[in-house]
């Protein structure tokens, strides 16, 4: 007991054992799905068998790393990541709509991984470090620039799934550094009512409760108040307007996203068969590599995106249980490391990391689900993709390695 | 922005709220996930079971046809069926496959571009009814040709008879007939459309398979779904037992190549359809598995209209045939008996017209009058028998009605009565007039061949036989035991003196000095009546019903030949073959139904 309670203290076992579960279901996941199929899919599994296998060294050699040198490295591994960015722009090889790839022989590698640590570490050294006045307007866009351009870049690569994710790692960021509140309120705010709109009225009012909920503690004066509290009921009697400018190809989406069945083969088709997978799955699944929805190959690449629907399929509610319980478990504990962080520079990365995995986690899942629109981003861990569980598993490096210098409370 | 300065909230609290943000969503997908794979599970697992598992339909064979002493039919034969899998097949090949098979240039892309809004995995049958050649071609070039292959389907062969009104042919089933049987049918199925393949088909359509596979989404196969555990065999339809004999309807077919009409042979003891032929005849062989489009157009277009069913069909007046009809509701009346004479002088006014006999036969009593089918002696009858009278006795002998045979393509006919001609002519219309010609089977009197022969059935059995039908009963699988189909029996009720008086006359118009001694055997005696029915649009129609042997009936016919003639001189010929070949093929029967004869 004693050495475990040592362990712990420098080692934070709780997020290692989430992350192994985590690897361990992705890998069952791609062999179930892909192992029968021909063509080069069939080494999926083996590929990513190798690339966990790495990661783990990988990430014993990150945590062994201190604070400081993930300060250091991170001017020159934004720099790197944004040549790699424009680099698959010009020379990139395109997978499924997404210019987003470059390939190297038999690997190809994916720089928005690697720009999604290296913007966390870069923001956060430059938010600490040059005490960032987030009242000077000059600061604000500086800061915000090193967030977007990125962002921006990986949009231009027709990946707008991560580039949300940047948006929301950038916020939330933002957002702890002491931007105020408010101020990302009132930009946040109508876009998020709009949002909600298409989910009709309540939504709507629930929303409304809260920012009025919101303003109460925010407590900012009056007519103020006010005034933002109009501007997002007039934003969320203009959706109809806004709507109207989407694209029909957009449009659909949305559409399918409020009711999939209205549409089975087309666009909603793997929403519903997603749905269905999962739903058939029962208390403890159809068994290892026995769900028909997935043998079958009733949703398109399965052991990407939608790789939660082969483990609900397989697993049942037992294995998507163990599956939502262990992110729950793993990102609580990172976000311990909010009050605990040894410094700024700690507390900012962990917050970035906390936010991206947190967002890939809400999406993933929610869309097999139906709780969620069906937007192109991997489960963390679990999806196949070599460069994302190098990536991923580097942040836990980073933040096991912060864990072992927080200061107790 | 002063509004906006130094405001913040407390790291805990932002901490804090991720952290609730975090519980509250894994604990509304923990809700949902047990809504979806606990609640509604079987719901779930239900559509997932339908959306992989692809049960194939496997057509039943369907039962085949026998003749009376079980000569097969109508049988089925395997046909080749050539199909392409377009995921499979290379399409720049194309041309070299509808070369080799004989199909329309450019007809594969074609078909292909035709399906494109299904799964490419599906198949798409591009030559029907292949040769053999074709199918040895394809074993050959298997792995050249990928994505070809051909299934073996059965069609419907004729192997002895033609039999194209009888049997009939089937049509893919429509929409209306669909919604109806949908648990039975499926789009595309074929279904019995006309005669016996109609009236039969539940009992020969058999029971349909099914192999459950396993399809991923794109209906690709991937093998069998619990290994076959859940299959379903199709069940063979069950065989029928005609009552046709093979030999006859041959006969009765090849004596009619060449001519339009109709005839149909009745076994008198049981209504037991011997022969049905309607001429001209069309090849059922083109009809089977696919009907052929250009052959089904020129039936349409053909003027002699030989998808027509003559025998049940076309009502034409039946002319002296029916004056055996006149003089049994005669005779039965007691307006006449076997010794009333009636005079001919040639001819028989009415009001101011005269209606000619053929010949002044002086007086005659009414077997002399069939015999010599003397028309003044029926047009002086029926007026002493009265039109309703001689109505109701047409009735009886199912004239007026369909007969109930057991194809479903039948009209009534007409026997006007008092009721009729007030109907059509209105109440002071019509003269006691119209009745001259109805005596001697003309007028506004309207019979099927079909009727005619269940007429003659009767009167050869003396006034009781069965509802006619051509099929005995279907055969029991295993036990192979014919169950017989019960049909009604009926009753004239008219005396077998009746019978006797007008039989003799039958009898005299072939071995006497009647209308139709050319067609006298001695071997087997024919009784029968000729008939010659004026037609306005052409030359008359001929009609012969007669049976054999005459003192005990084993067969009874009616032959109409359209716009030919004389009766005796067409139809009666044909009869006499049909006889010949019946009693030929049962020399034995015929032995000792002449032995009988001989002691009388």
């Amino acid at each position: 007991m004693k050495i475990k309670t040592r362990i712990q203290s420098r080692f934070d076992i709780y997020i290692f054992f989430a992350y192994l579960i985590l690897t361990t279901f992705g890998l069952l996941g791609i062999f179930s799905s892909t192992i029968n199929q021909t063509g080069p899919v069939a080494y999926n599994f083996y590929k990513q068998f190798i690339f966990t296998i790495f990661s783990l060294i990988t990430l014993y050699f990150v945590y062994k790393q201190s604070e400081g040198f993930f300060n250091n490295i991170s001017r020159p591994l934004y720099i790197i990541s944004i040549f790699f960015l424009i680099l698959v722009l010009i020379a990139g090889k395109t997978i499924n709509n997404s210019k987003s790839w470059l390939s190297f022989g038999i690997v190809n590698f994916q720089p928005s991984e690697l720009a999604k640590i290296a913007t966390i570490l870069y923001l956060a050294k430059f938010l600490t470090e040059r005490n960032i006045n987030f009242n000077n307007f000059k600061d604000i866009l500086v800061s915000a620039s090193i967030g977007f351009l990125p962002t921006i870049l990986i949009l231009l690569e027709n990946d707008t799934g991560t580039s949300f994710v940047f948006v929301v790692t950038i916020v939330s960021m933002f957002f702890f550094k002491g931007f105020n509140p408010l101020l990302l309120l009132i930009i946040l705010s109508p876009l998020l009512i709009i949002f909600l709109s298409m989910f009709g009225i309540i939504p709507i009012i629930i929303l409304l409760a809260a920012i009025a909920f919101a303003l109460y503690i925010l407590k900012p004066n009056i007519i103020i108040s006010i005034y933002i509290f109009l501007f997002d009921l007039i934003s969320s009697f203009f959706f109809q307007y806004i709507y109207n400018i989407l694209s029909p190809h957009q449009k659909k989406r949305v559409e399918v996203f409020l009711n999939p069945e209205a549409d089975p083969k087309g666009a909603g088709y793997n929403v519903l068969q997603t749905k269905v997978a999962i739903g058939s799955g029962g208390l403890f699944g159809k068994g290892f590599m026995n769900g028909n929805q997935t043998q079958l190959r009733f949703i398109p690449e399965q052991w990407t995106d939608f790789i939660h629907s082969v483990i609900g399929e397989e697993w049942g509610f037992f294995g998507s249980s163990l599956l939502v319980i262990s992110f729950t478990v793993m990102l609580y504990r990172i976000s311990k490391l909010f009050t605990t962080a040894h410094s700024e520079y700690s507390r900012l990365v962990t917050v970035g990391i906390f936010s991206y995995l947190f967002f890939h986690y809400i999406v993933s899942i929610g869309m097999t689900i139906g709780l969620f629109p069906v937007i192109g981003i991997p489960l963390p861990f679990v999806s196949y993709g070599g460069s994302a569980l190098l990536f991923n598993t580097i942040a836990i490096g980073i933040i096991l390695s912060f864990y072992k210098h927080r200061v107790s409370i | 922005m002063k509004a906006f300065e130094n405001f913040d909230i407390p790291l805990s609290i932002k901490s804090k709220l991720l952290q609730y943000l975090l519980i509250i969503i894994s604990s509304i997908f923990i809700v949902q996930l047990f809504y979806l794979q606990i609640i509604n599970n079987n719901y779930f697992n239900l559509k997932s079971s339908q959306n992989s598992v692809k049960g194939i339909p496997i057509q039943p064979i369907r039962g085949i046809f026998l003749d009376r002493n079980l000569n097969i039919l109508v049988d089925n034969s395997p046909t080749y069926t050539i199909k392409l899998i377009p995921a499979y097949f290379d399409t720049s090949k194309a041309r070299l496959v509808e070369q080799a098979l004989n199909l329309e240039p450019y007809i594969i892309n074609k078909l292909i571009k035709a399906n494109q809004n299904y799964s490419p995995y599906i198949p798409i049958r591009i030559k029907k009814d292949a040769s053999f050649e074709n199918i040895a071609w394809l074993e050959e070039n298997k792995s050249f040709f990928k994505g070809i292959n051909y299934t073996i389907e059965l069609q419907r062969s004729y192997p002895i008879v033609s039999g194209s009104h009888v049997f009939g042919y089937l049509k893919e089933i429509n929409k209306k007939q669909l919604e109806q049987k949908k648990d039975i049918y499926m789009l595309g199925d074929l279904i019995g459309s006309v005669g016996i393949e109609k009236t039969y088909e539940d009992y020969i359509r058999g029971e349909k398979g099914f192999q459950y596979i396993l399809v991923d989404s794109k209906q690709r196969e991937y093998g069998r779904y619990k290994d076959g555990a859940f299959d379903k065999p199709p069940i063979k339809g069950y065989d029928l037992v005609l009552s046709l004999d093979k030999d006859v309807q041959k006969v009765a077919e090849e004596k009619f190549q060449g001519l339009r009409g109709a005839l149909v042979a009745i076994e008198p003891s049981t209504g037991e359809v011997l022969a049905f032929v309607s001429s001209p005849e069309y090849d059922l062989s083109r009809f089977s598995a696919f009907t052929d489009r250009k052959y089904w157009d020129s039936l349409l277009i053909d003027e002699s209209k030989p998808l027509f069913n003559r025998a049940t069909m076309s009502i034409n007046p039946p002319g002296s045939t029916f004056k055996i009809l006149a003089a049994i509701a005669a005779l039965e009346e007691g307006v006449i008996d076997e010794n009333t004479t009636i005079g001919c002088p040639g001819s028989f006014s009415y009001g101011n017209r005269s209606f000619k006999c053929h010949g002044a036969h002086g007086n005659v009593n009414v077997i002399h009058a069939i015999e010599h089918s003397c028309n003044v002696f029926f047009y002086k009858l029926i007026f002493k028998i009265g039109l309703d009278k001689w109505a109701s006795y047409a009735r009886k002998f199912g004239f007026g009605n369909k007969t109930g045979i057991d194809i479903t393509e039948e009209v009534a006919g007409v026997v006007p009565d008092t009721k009729y001609y007030n109907k059509r002519y209105g109440k002071n219309g019509w003269t006691q007039g119209f009745l001259v010609s109805l005596g001697i089977g003309q007028g506004e009197l309207s019979v099927t061949p079909m009727q005619l022969a269940f007429y003659t059935a009767l009167i050869a059995n003396n006034g009781v036989s069965y509802q006619p039908h051509i099929v005995k009963g279907y055969i029991k699988p295993g036990t192979k035991e014919i169950i017989p189909f019960k049909f009604p029996k009926i009753n004239t009720g008219i005396s077998q003196k009746t019978f006797d008086i007008v039989k003799k006359g039958m009898f005299l118009v072939v071995n006497g000095a009647g209308t139709a001694t050319a067609i006298k055997m001695n071997d087997i005696p024919i009784a029968g009546k000729t008939g010659t029915a004026q037609n306005p649009h052409g030359k008359d129609h001929a009609y012969f019903i007669g049976y054999a042997p005459a003192d005990n009936p084993k067969i009874a016919i009616a032959c109409f030949v359209e716009n030919v003639g004389f009766g005796a001189t067409w139809a009666a010929p044909i009869v006499k073959e049909v006889v010949h070949a019946y009693f030929n093929k049962n020399k034995n029967t015929v032995k000792d139904s002449i032995k009988v004869t001989n002691k009388r």
